[in-house]
């Protein structure tokens, strides 16, 4: 076989159509790469409804006075959670740039949940704090719905919105149930959608 | 023909690694090597000159105990991809 020039060996000798056509062919590869995971709507999103649902029991069905203690299962969440996201990251060979916007996103909400935990514990913001917490959903799924331009969750954000307001004129009991409402149909509808997304692209 | 073109962009490899690098934030290069289908071999070299060129950052870290290279495109790097699209244009206008 001959050998190839230095030249030919780069590759410099193309038109530029076939310039164009080959930024546009890596542009495209690029946008494949931002894949959104659907494990978080759905771990979180089955976790806080299963809490939500559980605690209405205990509280309003079996009067059970320490009915609070189902949300020690969100520390373990948040372990699984990083544990997780921590195996993933080592896989991964490329981030986006809406990839880290993402990330920022849910970093600033799973701060502002901690913050509004620690609210709740030290005053009886408690009452209310379903409110806050569905507003929290409506920003996350909002977002990360524009971000990645997946109606689902837009829908899910807005629906949490008008959820949290309306929120606001129940008692604790009864929040809980919007709070599972708001859940389902902001995480877990749209995570499972996604997921259906995910798995019709790759065949 | 092509004399305005940049010549460190003008090369098929390193097009395509700068146009993967402008839509990433970072990039390791076995992400670049699966997309562009290129070889190790070739690919480092084209890597070092887009690097030399000041087009791209290149780190090397270890990640699990395996050595871990990853490419990120510089300012400078943006200003002659956008640079090049122009020139790209301009041609297109006049063969067009």
């Amino acid at each position: 076989m001959p050998e190839q020039t230095q030249e030919n060996k780069e590759g410099t000798d193309f038109s530029p159509e076939e310039s164009l056509q080959l930024i546009q062919s890596m542009i495209t590869k690029t946008k494949d790469a931002v894949a959104v995971d659907s494990f978080y709507f759905l771990f979180w999103g089955w976790l806080v409804f299963a809490c939500c649902v559980v605690e209405y029991a205990l509280m309003v069905w079996f009067e059970y006075p320490h009915h609070n203690f189902v949300w020690w299962s969100m520390p373990l969440g948040g372990i699984i959670s990083g544990t997780y996201s921590a195996r993933q990251a080592r896989r991964k060979t490329a981030m986006t740039y809406i990839e880290e916007a993402l990330s920022f996103l849910w970093i600033a909400i799973g701060i502002s949940f901690f913050v509004m935990v620690f609210i709740n514990v030290v005053s009886d913001a408690w009452k209310t704090a379903f409110t806050y917490y569905i507003l929290m959903y409506a920003i996350g799924t909002f977002v990360s719905g524009k971000l990645i331009r997946f109606k689902p969750l837009i829908i899910g954000g807005i629906l949490n919105f008008i959820l949290a307001a309306v929120s606001i004129k129940f008692n604790f009991a009864n929040q809980l149930l919007i709070g599972a409402l708001a859940i389902l149909i902001s995480y877990i509808i749209p995570g499972h959608l996604l997921r259906i997304r995910h798995h019709s692209k790759k065949q | 023909m092509f004399k305005e073109l940049d010549p460190i962009l003008h090369s098929q490899l390193r097009l395509a690694v700068v146009s993967l690098l402008i839509g990433v934030k970072e990039a390791e290069f076995t992400f670049i090597r699966e997309k562009t289908n290129a070889t190790a071999g070739n690919l480092s070299v084209q890597v070092q000159k887009l690097k030399d060129a000041g087009y791209i950052e290149v780190t090397k870290q270890f990640k699990d105990n395996y050595p871990q290279t990853t490419c990120k495109i510089t300012p400078k790097g943006i200003e002659a991809f956008e640079a090049y699209v122009q020139a790209l244009q301009q041609y297109l206008k006049v063969g067009g």
